[in-house]
């Protein structure tokens, strides 16, 4: 019998996101069950549907036979589901101990520490995920705190485990352990459900896997019996659109050029490990990947706002790697982030906005001109057409793609050399997207460099003159768009050479 | 780009509404007449422009001692003890130079070092400033109170220190308070620095993005916030008490009354300008109804602690619902 169905699943979230568009999985009691896709796929948002944590729009959901219906996580807890996320729900300063007591009161108020203790030990000899109950939980490394995470759902009698990238945190030795984990689990008749985009991952876990893109299911196949071409041809797969008139290339000296560079993320691990590139004027240079491969730290590198640990960036002969942000915009480097939220201030004015990075531009001696400051948002506003009421509207009233105009023009009227961009489309309607990514086009003709980052394989595709492939902080290839197929890049963007 | 913006006008004419609606509720259930103390308050409170100019003028400077850093994102309580090190000092050296414009500047000085400390101690050593502050508030009153009444005791008056030097002893001293009002206004919106400040205080990681330091600017912040209260102790000796006394009452409180004050004022120095001097007179007119009615002198305190939460509810609502947006859109 299976032991999850989810029949017909649509969501779509308030702000009218289409997540999932009639989504069937079923997961076979006692399997190692994998989900595959890109971002945005849909696939965290199933399993946040799963574990009652969301409703569905539509559709149905029975577990082990039996429909269910839940209104919250604990419902879905007293159901038998756990969940583990990419980002842990555990009290931070509490001890291992403290947490799994505090994960068990809702289930049985009367339960204590003592108790909750033998469970665990109990819990830890049957299936031998050892965890250190006295420790507090801040100090452990992250691979224990997913083991934590594991073990409470464990405890909370979870018969069907959903865990959402749970790799995505680890090194590779822990990643060996989770596994070793998953399969002890398996043999307690524990059903799994692993998301995932890495291939590789997929081939040396999981029995079955389903596939997802763009909110629908691809197919549900018997791992053993797919290659890992298969897979990435299923996850990729897709008309590219080529609605934007593009003229060929004209690429000119190398501007920037970045050697073996190696950067660490917040927490200190090595995000991305010795990547080198050479970009040159008038090209369109895109790295392709899933997200959180290193791409945002990469990106903060070459704009100065995180150190490298190792490497250099070379900028017009002159290196680069000491400087800082500001002076490394203030050279001809131009950054636009991934999130308006770094981007933009949003309880500022447009005009205060506009003036973040320009400020060199619009300040004498200390002072704003703010005669200036407004002479260069309407040039902004005109060239990019941003609709706005005027200057000093807060800008958090414009709409997402008005914001991302004035974050990308208040960049362009600056006439910098390098182009460095973000996600630049990333949630915009159709409309924004053309303009933006015609304006990255039009940077291109007029002999600037461009550096696209994004996990948006449709636009790498449409607008690069060459692409990268970017896996866990390497680049796994470099080339011209023909030289890739779209199977050549699934394989690559799920780390598998090709 | 005067930016008195018509939302926070008209909420803080709503809590002073709330206020005085609450307070009334509390007169009659106390069983005094609403009307009579009220018009008792206004009065007396705002009717001697001499006092209320004195009294608002270190109020207005805590007043920015808390405002200032706020906008960068911190969270200053310590103007209670940067007020203080700038009385001391502004007493002491006007005692032994006999003349008012080094103390000024030193007593300035001393508040602005400590609030840099607090500063600093937060950003190079992640100490909270708020449990920073609060320990040397107390370790400063308590120095301070050992120097007043055992090292500079004044031997004609047993509970004072040493008096200020009559030529030494300044008048005027409002007016200093509101041109460091309006400086800091013009700082914070015409300048680079305080722009810097402002987009430090609502979003540090844009602050990154566009190549400044956040921590430079909870340093900065902190230093003219620090200056501000200490410039408040030293005006308050130098041209209203002219001496401290041993119980230090002359000087408690206004390091706290302050916060209320640049809450009511909204975080604006101009705001805070107006705050301040219609706080001294709620609290003159409040002695004054005491005096009249009976009046516990708590009466004056409720009605001003009502006030500040009246006006704190609106702004506690906002970073609410700030936060509950942020996680109802994060994936
Ligand atoms: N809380 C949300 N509000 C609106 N849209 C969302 C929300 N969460 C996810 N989405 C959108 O739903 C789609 C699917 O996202 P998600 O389920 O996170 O995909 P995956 O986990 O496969 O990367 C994406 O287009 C994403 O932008
Ligand atoms: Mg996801």
């Amino acid at each position: 019998m299976p032991a999850v169905e989810m029949e017909g699943i649509f969501k779509v979230y308030p702000d009218g996101v289409v997540a999932l568009r009639g989504v069937t999985l079923r997961v076979e009691e006692g399997e190692i069950h994998g989900l595959l896709g890109e971002n945005g796929a849909g696939k965290s948002t199933l399993m946040r549907i799963l574990y009652g944590e969301i409703k569905p729009t539509e559709g149905r959901i029975k577990l082990f036979g039996r429909e269910v219906n839940f209104s919250g996580p604990w419902d879905a807890i007293r159901h038998g589901v756990g969940m583990v996320y990419q980002h842990f729900t555990l009290v931070p300063t509490f001890t291992v101990l403290e947490n799994l007591y505090l994960a068990l009161l809702p289930l049985n108020p009367d339960i204590t520490p003592e108790e909750v203790r033998k469970l665990a030990e109990k819990k830890m000899e049957e299936t031998g995920l050892r965890v250190p109950l006295g420790e507090v939980v801040e100090n452990l490394p992250i691979g224990v705190q997913q083991r934590v995470e594991i073990i409470k759902a464990l405890l909370q009698n979870a018969k069907i485990l959903a865990l959402d990238e749970p790799t995505s945190v680890l090194t590779p030795i822990e990643v060996e352990e989770l596994f070793k984990t998953l399969r002890e689990l398996k043999k307690e008749g524990i059903t799994i459900i692993f998301i995932t985009h890495k291939l590789k991952e997929v081939k040396e876990i999981t029995d079955r896997v389903t596939v997802m893109r763009r909110g629908e299911v691809v197919g549900t196949v018997n791992t053993g019996e797919v290659s890992e071409k298969d897979l990435a041809r299923m996850m990729v797969q897709r008309e590219v659109v080529m609605s934007l008139q593009k003229s060929p290339a004209n690429p000119g000296e190398v501007v920037f050029r970045v050697e073996n560079l190696k950067v660490r993320d917040e927490a200190g691990i090595e995000a991305v490990k010795g990547v080198t590139l050479e970009l040159r004027e008038g090209e369109v240079l895109g790295i392709a990947g899933v997200q959180g491969n290193g791409q945002r730290e990469l990106a903060e590198a070459l704009a100065g706002i995180r150190l490298p640990h190792d490497g250099r960036i070379i900028f017009e002969g002159r290196d680069v790697t000491s400087l800082g942000a500001a002076e490394r915009y203030k050279l001809g480097i131009a950054y636009v982030p991934d999130s308006r939220k770094v981007g933009l201030v949003g309880d500022m004015k447009i005009v205060e906005n506009v003036i973040l990075t320009n400020l060199p531009r619009v300040t004498s001696s200390g002072r704003i001109m703010w005669d200036a400051a407004e002479s260069l948002s309407e040039e902004v506003i005109k060239r990019f057409d941003v609709v706005a009421p005027s200057v000093k509207a807060p800008i958090k009233h414009l709409s997402g793609g008005n914001q991302q105009k004035v974050m990308v023009g208040r960049e362009i009227v600056r006439e910098p050399k390098v182009f460095i961009v973000a996600e630049p489309t990333q949630g915009l309607d159709i409309g924004a997207t053309e303009f933006i990514r015609r304006t990255i086009l039009n940077l291109r003709d007029s002999g600037k460099a461009v550096l696209l980052i994004s996990t948006d394989l449709d636009e790498v595709l449409q607008l690069s003159d060459r692409i990268a492939v970017i896996y866990e902080g390497r680049i796994m290839a470099v080339g011209r768009p023909e030289e890739f197929t779209l199977e050549r890049l699934g394989l690559l963007m799920g780390g598998v050479d090709a | 780009m005067l930016s008195v913006d018509r939302e926070s006008i008209l909420e803080v004419l709503m809590s002073l509404i709330i206020a005085f609606a609450v307070g009334t509720v509390v007169l009659v259930v106390l069983g005094y007449d609403p009307i009579r103390v009220y018009s008792i308050l206004f009065k007396y409170g705002y009717g001697n422009t001499d006092y209320l100019l004195k009294k608002s003028t270190p109020l207005l400077l805590t007043g920015l001692a808390f405002s200032v850093p706020a906008i960068a994102g911190v969270f200053n309580i310590g103007g209670e003890s940067q007020l203080y090190v700038g009385a001391i000092t502004a007493l002491l050296v006007a005692h032994y130079t006999g003349s008012a414009i080094p103390a000024v500047i030193i007593g300035t000085a001393a508040g602005a070092l400590l609030g840099l400390t607090i500063a600093a101690l937060r950003v190079y050593r992640n100490i909270n400033e708020v449990i920073t502050a609060i320990m040397l508030n107390w370790t400063f009153f308590y120095f301070i109170a050992y120097l007043v009444s055992a090292k500079y005791a004044n031997p004609k008056v047993p509970h004072e220190s040493v008096p200020v030097p009559p030529g030494a002893r300044i008048g005027g001293i409002f007016f200093i308070a509101v041109l460091t009002a309006l400086t800091y206004y013009y700082v914070l919106h015409f300048t680079e620095i305080g722009y810097k400040m402002r987009v430090s205080g609502v979003s540090p990681q844009s602050a990154r993005y566009a190549g400044f330091s956040p921590e430079k600017m909870v340093l900065t912040s902190m230093l003219l916030g620090g200056a501000a209260a200490g410039l408040g102790g030293a005006l308050l000796v130098l041209g209203a008490t002219y001496t401290i006394d041993t119980t230090l009452s002359a000087i408690y409180g206004i390091g706290f009354t302050g916060i209320g004050i640049g809450l009511l004022g909204r975080n604006n120095p101009v705001g805070i300008i107006f705050s301040s001097l219609f706080m001294s007179g709620l609290i003159i007119g409040g002695q004054w109804v005491e005096l009249k009615t009976g009046a516990p002198p708590e009466l004056a305190d409720t009605l001003i602690g009502v006030i500040v939460i009246a006006l704190a509810v609106p702004y506690a609502y906002r970073l609410l619902m700030k936060k509950v947006g942020q996680r109802g859109s994060a994936a």
